[in-house]
């Protein structure tokens, strides 16, 4: 690792990236037996002195609220300072400059619990600075974050590495707008260092070398680029695009086709719209109108005669900014708080199950299995379709091995999953879920789908509150905006995304002059080799 | 909201208020108690609290009223009695004491109050970091938690009751089973969390070497000249105490109130420790009122005599 290096460090949950990373910060070297050596610059870690083992190498951590100890944004800035015992001139002086760099002075008296997600993990970045380590570490800085938050918050870790030279290594899912910055990447699986290099050789790598199951990790610019291209064309030594200006001008350079392309959809397009809209006037299993809601009686209004209606058998994904009030209208509709105007509707005998986005809060027994049957026996279920119930769900969610560990011990998506499993007991016909791809990776987010998939087939209702663009286009029904305390628009994916300009896949930003409809990769190759074969 | 006093570095404001409260406790005078009584009263009307103070003062008048009612008839002490309630003799002196207790208590509800809206929790915790570092800090996490567990709570309460755990319904022994579940629930979650914290301090090299602090509030010349005024007016009224001034005797007869030289002196030096936030408020709504009566002249005074470029070039 040389000085001045963006280092990625990818691969699937619990393949060692943490363990990696806390390695290289002496302080939190987890408990073990280890072997080998880890030197900085060129002395070894563990005899480094302490005080430049703390401030040289900082590190920030997933949860932005575990992070911070201090109530008071600026005692939080402080704070780290105040550990290394600074002259009081000197603390203020770099409070001023950092507070200068990240835009924080206005927020400097405010109360830690009223920043957002966002704004919280920016302030463990700037306490961590504070020190003017030379090496950064991130551990999944952004997976608690919404995309815009995330993007802002690379964009400052970018701005660190280019202007201040900074060394910085980072885990992460989301590679989207963290790739094209990495010098280089490296991919971990199992404990094992699988690949290294620059972003491209990796995608190139990826695509020769059947690392298949890694490919959902990659930006949507190089997974087109890998789709589409022919196999001649990747030996070329063609530029991989990394990033949407990069693969549309790919695109524009290398596809002569895109005429013939572009009349093909012509036709298709025509065809989808004559086949009629998704809304059919069926029977709402759910519905809320004119629904008006605020938590205190002088706060502000966070839902504003908002009118809502789930179908039967459809996955209906709900899209919003931060604090737009999904998070409120899915606990109205769970029946978890009561509008103070208007209604919210269910079909007689049906019943809503409510996935909160923190999975923890679900948990109060000792074992996974424990709190199957605790919510087994509380749905009323006799012994025996209990544990045939109880049996049925851990084939599904693939929790066989978890089964006697404390639900605090296992992995984010597989509390997620026990979670689910438990609110599947109460046999609900409608499930609401809060953010269920937060912090997971593409992987679980797969088998997350699939898992959707199977709960419709089985005739579920299903509807989902999500930041996450590619994960609604890909797999929703339809599609549907909150803001400003009501719905603004209302569609199936392709329209709901393709009348969007910004807020809408990397993709159909990409494609969208030809084909404004295509959301995800597998979509334009269909199209690509339709079009291909029928010339 | 921060002008006048409690635009004063904290250590004065709690030189003050720790002032008020041993006078109130010490000096066993009616002059005396009125005046602290009504300097702070004014203080926080000059401070825009009058309706939290209004609204208060109902249960504060019982509070204090009900001592003042309860202590002729419990103390019969003293001499001159004025009449036999259910056998019981009602003394003038006893009736004098509990105006007097009740004078006291009001005394220190109301600087409790005034203490409260000048000396904020983080002004208090500064003072006390200042002091004592490590427990302050151990504090402020404490402190820290219990808004953040009142809002953990809320969560867990509301999603454990789609699993039947609920304090709001079933027996008597279900609900407190169910309480308990929770608070396990909540406490799973903050030890585990706490860990993470605790990570991130030792990252960011906590307990490595002794802790500075870092300082939010500046001590100006100004609150060195308060401090300085508080303290010397402070000592005299403390030394007027001990040469047993500001006191009067009720138990177990009367005294006639003497006011000498002595006693005016010692007054003088209460009257100013009292009344000094008095002076910076009044002067603080002053400042602004006489700045919107102002009508500013143009910034740049227009001097007569020979231009500057054109006495150069000549």
């Amino acid at each position: 690792m040389n000085e001045g290096e963006f280092v990625v460090l990818l691969g699937p949950s619990g393949c060692g990236k943490t363990t990696l990373l806390r390695h290289l910060k002496r302080e939190l070297t987890p408990v073990g037996t280890t072997a080998g050596v880890i030197r900085y610059k060129g002395q070894l870690l563990s005899e480094l002195p302490a005080e430049s083992a703390a401030g040289e190498i900082g590190m920030v951590f997933q949860n932005p609220d575990a992070q911070i100890v201090m109530d008071t944004v600026w005692h939080e800035l402080a704070f780290a300072m105040e550990n290394m015992g600074l002259e009081p001139a000197v603390m203020r002086s770099r409070l001023a400059e950092i507070s200068g760099l990240f835009g924080l002075e206005p927020l400097l008296y405010r109360s830690v619990h009223e920043l957002s997600g966002g704004q919280k993990q920016l302030l463990n970045l700037a306490s961590v600075l504070l020190l003017q380590p030379k090496l950064l570490l991130l551990d999944e800085p952004t997976s608690q974050l919404d995309p815009v938050a995330a993007r802002e918050f690379i964009q400052i870790l970018h701005r660190l590495n280019q202007e201040m030279s900074m060394t910085i290594i980072i885990s992460e899912h989301r590679l989207e707008e963290v790739l094209p910055l990495a010098d280089r990447v490296l991919l971990l699986t199992g404990g094992q260092l699988r690949a290294e290099g620059t972003p491209r050789d990796m995608v190139r790598r990826v695509g020769e070398e059947q690392l298949w199951p890694h490919l959902a990790y990659l930006p949507a610019a190089a997974r087109l680029f890998l789709a589409l291209s022919p196999d001649i064309d990747r030996a070329a030594e063609a530029p991989v695009p990394l990033t949407v200006r990069d693969g549309k001008r790919w695109l524009q350079e290398t596809l002569p086709h895109l005429a013939a392309l572009e009349r093909n959809n012509g036709k298709a397009a025509t065809g989808a719209q004559e086949a009629g809209p998704h809304t059919q006037p069926e029977a709402a299993v759910m519905s809320c109108r004119e629904v008006t809601f605020r938590y205190r009686k002088d706060g502000p209004e966070v839902l504003k005669k908002l009118s809502l209606s789930l179908y039967p058998g459809e996955l209906l994904m709900l899209m919003g900014g931060n604090g737009a009030g999904k998070s409120t209208l899915l606990q109205l509709l769970a029946g978890l708080a009561k509008p103070q105007r208007g209604k919210v509707e269910m079909n007689k005998g049906l019943t809503a199950g409510y996935l909160a986005q923190n999975p923890l809060l679900y948990f109060s027994q000792d074992t996974v299995q424990e709190e199957l049957e605790h919510m087994a026996h509380y749905a009323g279920m006799t012994e025996q379709t209990a544990r045939e119930e109880i049996a049925a769900l851990l084939g599904v969610f693939q929790l066989r091995e978890v089964l006697q560990s404390h639900p605090q011990d296992i992995s984010g998506g597989q509390q997620q999953q026990t979670a689910l499993a438990m609110v599947l007991l109460l046999k609900p016909d409608i499930l609401l879920l809060d953010e269920p791809t937060k912090g997971l990776d593409p992987g679980a987010k797969e088998k997350l789908a699939a898992l959707l998939q199977l709960l419709r087939d089985r005739g579920m209702s299903i509807l989902i509150v999500t930041h996450d663009v590619e994960f609604a286009a890909s797999y929703a029904t339809r599609c549907a905006m909150l803001f400003d305390g009501g719905i603004t628009a209302e569609s199936p994916p392709e329209r709901f995304f393709g009348a969007n300009f910004f807020y809408t896949t990397a993709v159909n930003r990409m494609v969208r002059d030809w084909l404004p409809e295509a959301l995800t990769v597998e979509e334009v190759a269909r199209t690509w080799s339709n079009s291909v074969s029928r010339s | 909201m921060n002008g006048g006093f409690r635009s004063v570095h904290p250590s004065v404001a709690l030189l003050y208020y720790a002032g008020l409260l041993l006078f109130a406790m010490l000096l066993f005078h009616p002059l005396y108690l009125l005046t602290e009584l009504t300097a702070v009263a004014i203080l926080l009307l000059l401070q825009g609290q009058g309706r939290p103070l209004l609204r208060g003062l109902p249960f504060y008048l019982l509070m204090a009223g009900s001592v003042a009612v309860l202590n002729p008839l419990f103390s019969h002490r003293g001499s001159h009695i004025l009449f036999y309630f259910l056998d019981q003799p009602i003394t003038l002196e006893a009736i004098l004491y509990g105006l007097m207790m009740m004078v006291v208590l009001l005394t220190l509800f109301i600087v409790f109050i005034s203490y409260n809206y000048t000396v904020t929790t983080d002004k208090f915790m500064y003072l006390f970091a200042a002091a004592a570092p490590k427990s302050a800090l151990l504090t402020l996490m404490a402190i820290r938690f219990v808004p953040l567990f009142q809002r953990r709570l809320h969560q867990i309460t509301l999603i454990q009751r789609i699993r039947g755990i609920d304090v709001g319904t079933g027996n008597l022994r279900k609900r407190m089973r169910d309480g308990m579940t929770l608070l396990k629930v909540l406490l799973t979650w903050s030890l585990e969390e706490a860990l993470q914290t605790a990570d991130s301090m030792k990252a960011r090299g906590f307990g490595l070497r002794k802790r500075s602090a870092y300082a939010i509030y500046k001590l100006d010349r100004r609150d060195v000249a308060l401090l300085a005024i508080l303290a010397v007016c402070g000592l005299i009224v403390l030394g007027g105490w001990l040469q047993g001034y500001g006191k009067i005797e009720i138990y177990p007869r009367m005294k006639p109130v003497q006011f000498g030289g002595g006693e005016a002196t010692c007054f003088i030096g209460f009257c100013l420790f009292a009344l000094t936030p008095l002076w910076l408020e009044g002067r603080e709504k002053w400042l602004w009122r006489s700045s919107q009566r102002n009508v500013y002249l143009s910034a740049t005074p227009i001097k007569t005599g020979p231009h500057l470029m054109s006495s150069r070039s000549r």
